[in-house]
Parts: C-alpha cells; sequence; structure tokens
C-alpha cells in the first residue's frame, strides 16, 4: 500500500535554524527538498557561517581520520569486530581518535623503518653470503677488515692496475678476491689492515670507483663478523616487527568495535551540515520545504512548538503540478508482502498515484510457480530446503527470492495434488489420482495448454481493469483509450473465439466484430494520428502477451517428462542401485530447475505481461532526513 | 512416414525458436550483466529483457503442441 504524503513548509525565525534542523534530525520523519531545485521559490540558500564551515572541516577531518583506522584495522581483525554503540560527544570522540591515531602513526613510522632496513639487510646478507665462502682466510682474523669495490666487466685493465695500486699502498699486506656479481659487474673485495681501511677507502673515492659500502656499524668488521652481525639483526628486526603487529592486533580488538559508531557521528554531524544548503533563507527568517507521512503532521508540528519555539510555522501545500510526479513514495506492507514488495521495487518503485501491485505479486507469482512445478514430492523437498534457507539468508534479493520459492513450494504440493504428481510419475504407484488432469497423459495437453491461455485472460483482464480504474480516478484520458480499447477488443475476441468452439450461440456475431473492431479503433485513437498503424500493432502485442503464460504449461511439462524419465530409469538401466542413483542424480537437476526457472518465469509473467498494463513506476523513494543507525544491523 | 513428418515438423518449430531465443538471450545476457556490474539496481530491468526473447520458444512451443495435437 502506497501511503499518503503531505507537502509541507517550515518557516521559522533564524534563530531557531539549528534547533529546528536538530529536531526534524532526531525524529528522523520529513524529507527535505533543496530548494535550488524547486521552482516557483524564490529564496537563497543557506550560507555557513564561517565558525560553521571550521566546524564542519574538522568534522570531516575526524571522519577520514576513523576511515584510515578503519582500513588498517581491517588487516588485523581475527573475526570482524561487533559494533559497540558509543554515543559520546563529538569532542570526546575527537578526543579518543586522536589518542589512538596518534598510537597507530608511531607504531606505523617504526614499522616502515624497520622494514626499510630489513630490505637493506638482506641485501647485505646476499652480498655476503657470495663473499664470504670466496674470502681468504686472513678475512676472519680479527684487525683485519675487508674493502669492497665495484667494477664493470670491462674495466679488465683498470681493475689489474687497481689491484697493484692497493698492493703498494698497504706495502703487501692485501689479499684479494673477485667475484662476478650480476650480468655485467665484478667485485673486488679485499682483506687489508683495520688502520688502512681510511687511506684506501679515500683512494677509492678520488679515483671514483664505486664502493660496496656497508652500514657504518658493519664497515669495522671482518666480512664474517658483519655477516654473523646482520643474521642477529634481521632476526630482532622480526622479532620486533612481530611486536608491532601484535600492539595493532591489541589496538584493533580495543578500538575496532567503536569505529563505525564513531564514524556514524561524524556523518550525522555532516548530514546537518549538508542539510543546511538545502533550506532558503531571507534577512530574518529560514523556510524548509518537504515531504512528511500526512499521519506524521500533527506530531511534527507540535513537537517543534514545544521543543523549538511556537512562533515556528508548519503549513499544510498543496501539491504543485510541477511535482506530481516527484512525489516521494513510501511502501507500507505487511510482513508476509515484504519480499513481494522488493520484488517491485526491483522492477521500479510505484509512482504516488499507481496502484502498488505488491499484494497482487504476493498472490499470482507463487500460484503460478505452484502450476509450473505442480509436483508433491518436489513442493515438499523445497519447502524444507527454503524454510531452513530463510533462516540463513535474512537479508537481499537472495532472501526475497528464497520466500517467494517458499509460497510457491506450498502451492506445489497443492497442485501436486490436482495434478497427481509425486516426483514425476509416482504418484500412480502410491495411489496418487489426478484431480484436475493428468500433465504426463498427452491426452490433457491441449487442456492444459487452454487452461494456461484462459489464466493469462484472467492475468491480463484484472491487470487492465485495475489500470483503467485508476485511469479513469486520475481523468487520464489516453489510458483510459488504451486500457479500455484493448479490453473491449479482448472480449470480442473471446465472443468470436467462443463461438467457433460453439460455446457462444450465434447471435453474438455482429457484436462481436463490432467490439472487436471497436476496441482496436479505440486503442489506436490513444496513440493518435500514428494509432491507425499502432493500435493493430499492439491488439496483436496483447494476444502475444496472453500466449506468453503457455510458459506455464511449458515448463509444467519439462518437469513432468523429465522426472519421468528419471523413474523410467530405474527399470531400464538393469542394474537397480545404478538406475536409482541416475534418478536421483535426475531428480536433483530436475528440483534445481524447477526452484529456479519458475521463479524467474512467474517473476518475468507479473513484470512483462501483468505490469505492463497498469503500471508506471519510476518515483522516488521517500529519504526521510533522519539519523543513521549506529550500529550495523 | 507421415507421423515421421509431423514429428519433424514440430521439431523444427521448436528447435528452431529455441535457437533463435538463444542467439537473442546471448546478447542481452552478456550486456546486461556488464550493466549490472556497473548499476546493481538495474536488475530487475536486465531479468525483463533476458527474459522477453522467450516468448520466441513458447510460441514455438504452441505451434509443436499444436502440430503434434491438432
Amino acid at each position: 500500500m502506497i501511503s499518503k504524503m503531505a507537502r509541507i513548509e517550515i518557516i521559522g525565525l533564524k534563530e531557531n535554524l539549528q534547533d529546528t534542523v536538530r529536531e526534524l534530525h532526531e525524529l528522523g520523519t520529513m524529507q527535505i527538498d533543496d530548494i535550488r531545485t524547486l521552482t516557483n521559490v524564490y529564496m537563497q540558500p543557506i550560507n555557513l557561517p564561517y565558525e560553521m564551515v571550521q566546524v564542519r572541516e574538522k568534522v570531516e577531518l575526524v571522519n577520514a581520520k576513523i576511515n584510515g583506522l578503519e582500513d588498517l584495522f581491517k588487516k588485523y581483525f581475527v573475526t570482524p569486530p561487533t559494533d559497540i554503540a558509543d554515543t559520546s560527544s563529538f569532542t570526546l570522540i575527537d578526543s579518543k581518535v586522536e589518542q589512538v591515531t596518534t598510537t597507530v602513526q608511531q607504531l606505523t613510522q617504526q614499522k616502515t623503518n624497520l622494514q626499510d632496513e630489513l630490505i637493506s639487510l638482506s641485501k647485505y646478507r646476499e652480498i655476503l653470503k657470495v663473499m664470504v665462502p670466496l674470502l681468504p682466510d686472513s678475512a676472519r682474523k680479527s684487525g683485519n677488515a675487508t674493502i669492497g669495490a665495484l667494477l664493470h666487466t670491462t674495466q679488465t685493465r683498470s681493475m689489474n692496475m687497481l689491484i697493484n695500486q692497493l698492493r703498494a699502498m698497504t706495502q703487501g699486506k692485501f689479499e684479494m678476491v673477485t667475484v662476478k656479481i650480476g650480468e655485467s659487474t665484478n667485485a673486488l673485495i679485499g682483506v687489508l689492515p683495520r688502520d688502512l681501511v681510511v687511506s684506501v677507502e679515500n683512494y677509492l673515492e678520488r679515483e671514483k670507483i664505486t664502493q660496496l659500502v656497508l652500514p657504518d656499524e658493519y664497515t669495522m668488521l671482518s666480512s664474517s663478523e658483519a655477516q654473523d652481525k646482520i643474521e642477529k639483526k634481521i632476526e630482532n628486526d622480526h622479532k620486533e616487527l612481530d611486536a608491532i603487529d601484535d600492539r595493532f592486533r591489541e589496538l584493533a580488538s580495543i578500538w575496532g568495535p567503536y569505529l563505525h559508531s564513531w564514524q556514524i557521528n561524524c556523518l550525522n554531524i555532516m548530514d546537518e551540515f549538508e542539510i543546511y544548503s538545502r533550506i532558503g533563507e531571507t534577512e530574518h527568517t529560514f523556510t524548509i520545504y518537504g515531504w512528511i507521512k500526512s499521519d506524521e503532521f500533527d506530531s511534527l508540528s507540535q513537537l517543534l512548538h514545544e521543543k523549538v519555539s511556537v512562533d515556528i510555522m508548519v503549513n499544510f501545500l498543496e501539491i504543485p503540478t510541477e511535482l506530481r510526479e516527484k512525489v516521494p513514495v513510501v511502501l507500507e506492507n505487511p510482513k508476509i508482502i515484504k519480499p513481494f514488495e522488493n520484488l517491485t521495487k526491483m522492477r521500479a518503485i510505484p509512482a504516488y498515484f499507481d496502484i502498488d501491485p505488491s499484494k497482487l505479486i504476493a498472490i499470482f507469482m507463487p500460484i503460478f510457480f505452484g502450476m509450473m512445478l505442480g509436483d508433491i514430492g518436489y513442493g515438499a523437498i523445497l519447502l524444507v530446503l527454503t524454510f531452513f534457507l530463510s533462516k540463513k539468508v535474512t537479508k537481499g534479493i537472495f532472501a526475497d527470492l528464497i520466500k517467494t520459492v517458499f509460497y510457491g513450494s506450498i502451492w506445489a504440493i497443492i497442485f501436486g495434488f490436482l495434478f497427481g504428481e509425486f516426483l514425476g510419475t509416482l504418484g500412480g504407484a502410491i495411489g496418487l489420482k489426478p484431480i484436475l488432469l493428468d500433465r504426463s497423459d498427452p491426452d490433457s495437453t491441449m487442456t492444459l495448454l487452454y487452461m494456461t491461455i484462459g489464466v493469462g485472460v484472467f492475468h491480463i483482464v484484472l491487470g487492465l481493469l485495475i489500470g483503467l480504474g485508476n485511469a479513469i480516478k486520475h481523468h487520464d484520458k489516453t489510458h483510459i483509450l488504451e486500457r479500455g480499447g484493448m479490453l473491449l477488443g479482448l472480449a470480442g475476441l473471446l465472443l468470436l473465439v467462443g463461438k467457433l468452439l460453439h460455446i457462444v450461440p450465434d447471435g453474438f456475431t455482429t457484436p462481436s466484430y463490432i467490439l472487436l473492431v471497436g476496441g482496436i479503433g479505440l486503442l489506436g485513437a490513444s496513440y493518435g494520428k500514428t494509432g491507425v498503424i499502432l493500435g493493430p500493432i499492439e491488439f496483436v502485442g496483447l494476444l502475444g502477451n496472453i500466449l506468453s503464460y503457455l510458459r506455464i504449461a511449458a515448463l509444467g511439462l519439462a518437469s513432468v517428462f523429465l522426472a519421468r524419465v528419471a523413474n523410467e530409469m530405474v527399470g531400464m538401466i538393469g542394474n537397480v542401485v545404478v538406475g536409482i542413483l541416475v534418478a536421483v542424480l535426475i531428480h536433483s537437476l530436475n528440483l534445481v530447475m524447477g526452484a529456479f526457472s519458475p521463479t524467474i518465469q512467474s517473476l518475468r509473467l507479473q513484470y512483462v505481461e501483468f505490469f505492463r498494463r497498469f503500471y508506471e513506476g519510476g518515483s522516488n523513494a521517500f529519504m526521510p532526513f533522519k539519523k543513521r543507525a549506529l550500529v550495523q544491523e | 512416414m507421415e507421423q515421421g513428418i509431423i514429428a519433424l515438423a514440430a521439431a523444427l518449430a521448436i528447435g528452431l525458436s529455441a535457437i533463435a531465443t538463444g542467439i537473442a538471450q546471448r546478447g542481452i545476457g552478456s550486456a546486461g550483466v556488464g550493466a549490472i556490474a556497473e548499476k546493481p539496481e538495474l536488475l530487475g530491468s536486465v531479468i525483463i529483457l533476458v527474459a522477453i526473447p522467450e516468448t520466441l520458444v513458447i510460441l514455438g512451443f504452441a505451434v509443436a503442441a499444436i502440430i503434434l495435437m491438432g
């Protein structure tokens, strides 16, 4: 059902603006229109004073920090946290966020430093790993140090000169090895007395020879000592990183549950700032335009007078013509109808002056599903499965579809009795007799087809009658002609079919033709000048829509014959065990298809065939200015 | 012989219309999935668009049934 909406305006003195906005936000029953989008309203939107802009920026900054914390903590949650609602003031939240952010920044800096150090140490370790096995024994002696130089592989001559020069500088106390590193680099590793290191390094620097430089703390050590020290350092760094991660985990477990409610607190404040730009102002007053459910008008008016000021004026307004298509819509249906309401919304939210088709879908969709599946066994299995699934999946489109299948399964059991089907053709074996018709009997096929066409005629005529009634109510001439023409034409055609089947007396022939031609004529008239062509085309389209209901029979036949194949397999294969296994497999396949296809097809019959006759849709959902929930549902 | 031709005619009626439906749904389905990826709220419209060509195979089924039963 579509709730009755009222358009209202709230006028007050500017000194009461903040209180008014706060109370409206708290009450959460009014959708506020943006003054900038309204025609015939000549007011400028409110300009926030500098102090308020500063507060907004502060809130945005805190919100950004919370988002950052959320992203970081996600990695450290062992299980997603259960939200805790924190109703503290913004100032308190800000100080808590600041405290956590500072700790996090310090830890992050420490972590980054350690990670950078580990990268460098790993590189040194790799180089030393290559070097150490090649080093002469003298490198391991205390008092000796190691130096390294890098030269291109083409610089063989330079390397020889360098070796000679170093030998001369150290008076022969120099041992060295060369090793190839990578594709084109030779490393020269020399061992020399520690007191000569500085002069040799100066020489290399003067000659612009690239040195293999270890951090200061390792330079005065021999290579093997350096390697040992690096190994220890790497181990310690990993331990420190683990400790930092533990600290992050601890922070995430302490503060993680509060992040959502802090974020929502910020968003609620930001929402209030955003709403100011939708409000109009004059020198001394403000005006708010918007929508509210009619039955909530009195409570809103009373609340503003009590909590803000008696000077606040809350007025009912006529819905302006230009806003008739934009009235926000609230659908209110019983819980049992809700899944079908969501299916309606999935197609389009009904327009305010439409009929809410949720109840009609709730009636016809499960019936069509049941007619297609029509099997006690499959129906019972699906009923049990969807009952348990609906406990697990409680939100979203899948939850709605599961509930749809649940109700459809009840109808499948009912039609199962009418068709005498239990897992296809096993009904007869357990003494079940078809009450209406036997779908597996070829002689009943035409009856089944006529029955589904009859269902189609009924469903579409119902849609047309609803559409016609609505068009008459709103004096919509085009739709009166269109839907009335279709109904008359269809009546004429049905009479002619009745005459062909000798159900209708011959005297009805002329009135049938008059109704048919007249109906198509009216239908064409609704399209204006192009109606001569479009009228007949649309009428043929209407017949196509009726024939589309044959899918109910088609899917039903496919299901029953697949089940029959499964049952006959048991006897045909020869081995009873294998036969039963194959039969179970085919029945399972049929069951899965029986859950999906009828759901989609019955939904399609509502969307395409039924809705087209009366439903416009395309309105906007009612979005009241209200506080967001502090805890996720 | 006559029965064979009747069966063949029915098979062609449903088979060809099923192929036509498949070809139509191939294009609509792939475009529809792309659209849903961008805008999940289009699911309802996409279901309708994908289901529309199925009328072809339903009409093929009706013709096949008439051929066989008629």
